[in-house]
């Protein structure tokens, strides 16, 4: 006779057994380890073909632990029956690993055999027993479980071979035990067939029921949740250490009915009954004992080895990370299905400084985001006030308690708040302009604060000049200038835009150098009064501008990086925008996979309408000409401190005459001068 | 296109019809299908099942450092069988999207310990007829199924119950189950021959009868 080997349990736990636990720990246990009650249920077990071998495969023997398993009233699948056992967390890791597992386990061993031994009941049989760490910061669970098990010394044989249940018994008593099964379903019961009746009763009526059937009539069953054919599954262990103990007869003789049928095989089908037969026997003194029987059970990893399992369900809980693959999926899913050419790891790598968190930097900062953009730096020197937030975006009320968060930090806290992989940081800081002097006391702070922007441009890709006003967007751009960095500026107006890239140093791929905001100044296009309008930095501006601008903005820079010239990406023609954009095959050199990539736009509100505009460098330029960049080189934080002191340092240095009266114009109207006062 | 009600109705219709696997044992129409309504919300109803698959288990990192830990104390026992087969759990919904008019396929594929399989694993498993998706190439949330009633799989939640799912983009369903139908009966609007032949276009791609 060949020693019975079983099954033994196998966990399978559903993902909403996880988020029980979560909602347990954080809301009931707190850190509490006590013992709490657990329910599992298990099935008949099943087998399927493997689609590649064509062999049945047993699909193990499950006890499936799901979201209710810490409710009061667990939900039973039909069919299915309920095993209650022992769940204890534990509050750290080290907890989890010293714990006393032997003793644990003995705890549930001894109560199994208690009620075994006194109360005479099966309803313990299939207690079990599961520890777990929850790391709910990283979404990650540590978990064992133990299923203890008596093991019959000496061990179960098989006389004879498991026969299918089919051929034993025949099909129409099993049909009887599956009808009445499931109407009351019952892990473990006894079967005789009177008179061609088949009853079950509970195991508990052992003696009653089996009172005048002879021992070769007499059954005693299980729901099997093993599918394989000659290995019955774990529960029997412990019904068979319930026999043995309360009714020693047995072990000369047991005769197993292994249910594995929950419903009757479908007629015709091939297969038929899944259920197994077989007779057990036990050469043990064939005493009773009240001597609790070694236990076994716990359950192994994956590798196969005692140890621990871990669920990580970060992929699936984990917020940051959910977010970071939403982000992208918007993305590429406008590449898969528009434009399967768009690079957007260029996009999201480009780290972009925004000089100004306020209408424009807040808009800006978001569509970036949209684009996926991962590096986004604020600079800015004010601090958040009442009148901001209704049109910054990335500001509330709470911002303005207290005085104000500094804008730039708090810009940067909002942006990882909407969006947690974002890489923003802010940094207060206010730009030196020309024709502000500096203190002989502020100079150091000054020659800090200059050498702290330096270091911010050479860090980033590009630079967004989105500032209040007209003198602090010079040092950035010729910064920007001298060490080769896309700067895009925009400024409004009450009801009009500029938005801008500026020219690289060198000329662009047609040969031609664009200007920058100053020597578009000068140099002023078509209808100079427009210009004009853009340069008073008007504190009072439509609401709905900042963000066309700001967008606008986001999307030059966008069809630029998509351009393969980038920055030297020649303006399209005046003359053929229009046409270009809508004309045929090859794309003109000027033209990006998003199209166009203008030099500069402006936008005029009262008629809806943006207006392409290009505007060539200018050699005597005071923010991008050679001459000025060179000199800043050269003489680096001097250079500026002179610009900054002295009105007349830059037109002299450039020899522009002209741009003195201007600049003195634009001085003029003090109260647009300070960064700090207002924002639009 | 189905209305939500007649998605309701037709949902109904074939869970009524395809109760069990068909008795002659041909699988023709995937069985066992529950409708469940939301427990507040009228008109959120979906259909749903759980099927086990086979599966190789995966190498991954259990609580590996054993050294450091205190391990219980084994009883020798050779009354035991060991088994290393990885059963996945399959969660299958067919849901409607409002946007579409359309049933739609959504699913979770986990592993024994309940963590969900990455994508990759996910389009390898049992669960796909063999070959009918590319390769994510190292995407780890999405691919393209270019010449397919559904473009795309790809995670979302589930639109009932708001837990994260992968999904068969419904978009272009409509058509093809449209083309189906007009080659059935003309002028009879069946209802649960419209959710068959959902059925039949959505088994081109997904294995319905895994697990049986």
């Amino acid at each position: 006779m060949t020693i019975v080997q079983f099954a033994p349990f196998q966990s399978l736990v559903q993902p909403a057994f996880w988020h029980a636990l979560t909602e347990l720990k954080i809301d009931v246990l707190r850190l509490s380890d006590d013992e709490q009650p657990v329910t599992a249920t298990y099935t008949a077990g099943r087998a399927v073909k493997d689609r590649e071998t064509g062999q049945e495969i047993a699909l193990g023997c499950n006890l499936t632990a799901s979201g209710d398993a810490f409710s009061k009233t667990p939900q039973v699948p039909q069919n299915a029956v309920a095993a209650t056992g022992v769940f204890k967390n534990f509050n750290t890791i080290e907890d989890f690993k010293n714990a006393d597992k032997t003793a644990l386990f003995n705890q549930v061993a001894d109560e199994i055999w208690k009620s075994i031994t006194v109360d005479k009941s099966t309803a313990l049989l299939n207690r079990f027993l599961v520890i777990t760490y929850a790391d709910l910061k990283k979404y990650k669970y540590f978990y064992w479980f133990a299923f203890p098990a008596f093991a019959a010394k000496p061990a179960w044989e098989i006389d004879g071979e498991w026969l299918a249940a089919e051929n034993a018994l025949g099909a129409e008593t099993l049909s009887s035990i599956q009808s009445q099964l499931h109407a009351s379903p019952r892990p473990f019961f006894l079967v005789r067939t009177v008179e061609n009746q088949t009853t079950i009763a509970p195991v508990e009526e052992y003696d009653t029921f089996f009172a005048n059937v002879p021992p070769e009539d007499r059954v005693i069953g299980f729901v099997d949740p093993s599918a394989l054919p000659t290995n019955p599954g774990w529960p029997l262990r412990n019904l068979l250490a319930y026999l043995l103990a309360l009714h020693p007869e047995t072990a000369q003789g047991v005769r197993i009915l292994c249910l594995r049928d929950v419903e009757p095989p479908v007629a015709g089908s091939t297969g038929g009954w899944k259920s197994r037969f077989g007779i057990l026997k036990q050469s043990g003194t064939g005493a009773a004992t009240t001597e609790r029987p070694a236990a076994v059970g716990w359950e192994k990893n994956i590798q196969g080895k005692l140890g621990a399992r871990v669920a990580d369900l970060a992929p699936m809980m984990d917020p940051t990370r959910l977010a970071d693959q939403a982000v992208d999926l918007n993305l590429k899913l406008m590449r898969w299905r528009i434009l399967p050419a768009l690079d957007l790891e260029k996009v999201a790598n480009t780290r972009c400084l925004l000089l100004g968190a306020g209408t424009l930097g807040c808009y800006v900062a978001r569509t970036l985001m949209g684009w996926g953009v991962r590096t986004i730096t604020f600079v800015d020197s004010a601090r958040v006030s009442f009148s901001n937030p209704v049109r910054q975006p990335l500001f509330d009320f709470e911002d303005c308690l207290n005085g104000g968060k500094p804008k730039a930090a708090c810009a940067a806290e909002k942006l990882k708040k909407i969006f947690p992989g974002v890489n923003a940081s802010g940094h207060n800081l206010s730009i030196p302009m020309p024709g502000h002097p500096i203190p002989p006391a502020s100079v150091e702070q000054a020659k800090k604060d200059v050498a702290t922007l330096e270091k911010l441009v050479d860090e980033h890709d590009v630079v967004f000049l989105l500032m209040d006003s007209r003198e602090s967007r010079w040092l950035p751009t010729v910064l920007g200038a001298a060490k080769g960095k896309i700067v895009l500026n925009a400024a409004l107006g009450f009801d009009t835009f500029l938005v801008m890239r500026h020219g690289a140093r060198t000329p662009g791929t047609d040969g031609k150098r664009l200007g920058c905001y100053y020597c578009n100044d000068i140099v002023a296009p078509t209808d100079s009064l427009t210009d004009r309008t853009l340069d008073q930095m008007c504190t009072v501006t439509r609401p709905g501008l900042a963000s066309i601008a700001a967008s606008t903005a986001v999307e030059l820079l966008v069809s630029l990086l998509q351009h393969p010239a980038g920055i030297h990406t020649p303006a399209p023609p005046l003359s053929s925008a229009q046409s270009a954009a809508d004309s045929g095959s090859s794309p003109p050199a000027y033209e990006s996979i998003l199209g166009l990539v203008p030099h500069q736009l402006r936008g005029f509100l009262a008629q809806f309408r943006n207006v392409p505009i290009v505007g060539a460098a200018y050699d005597r330029c005071t923010g991008c000409s050679e001459t000025v960049v060179g000199a800043y080189e050269k003489d680096g934080f001097e250079m500026l401190l002179q610009a900054f002191n002295d009105t007349e340092f830059l037109p002299r240095l450039t020899g522009l005459d002209k741009l003195y009266e201007e600049t003195q114009l634009a001085l003029d109207g003090d109260d647009m001068v300070d960064a700090d006062e207002d924002d639009f | 296109m189905l209305t939500r009600s007649d998605f309701d109705q037709a949902c109904k219709a074939y869970v009524d019809a395809h109760r069990n696997a068909r008795a002659s044992g041909v699988k023709d129409y995937p069985a066992g299908w529950i409708w469940t309504e939301h427990p507040y919300v009228l008109n959120l109803g979906y259909l749903s099942r759980t099927r086990h698959l086979s599966g190789t288990p995966h190498p991954r990192t259990d609580v590996g450092e054993a050294d450091d830990f205190n391990h219980p104390s084994v009883e020798e026992d050779d009354a035991v069988w060991h088994s290393t087969e990885e059963s996945l759990t399959c969660n299958q919904y067919v849901v409607y999207s409002a946007t579409f008019g359309v049933p739609a396929f959504y699913f979770t594929l986990h592993d024994r310990s309940g963590s969900p399989l990455a994508l990759e694993q996910v389009v390898q498993s049992a669960l796909f007829r063999p070959n009918t998706l590319p390769s994510p190439d190292g995407n780890t949330f999405a691919v393209t199924l270019p010449h397919s009633a559904f473009s795309l799989l790809s995670q979302g939640d589930h639109p009932t119950l708001g837990t994260p799912s992968w999904y068969l983009h419904p978009c272009n369903t409509a058509e093809v189950v449209g083309e189906i139908m007009a080659e059935v009966e003309e002028g009879r609007t069946n209802l649960l021959r419209c959710m068959e032949a959902w059925f039949m276009v959505l088994g081109n791609i997904v294995d319905l009868f895994a697990g049986e």
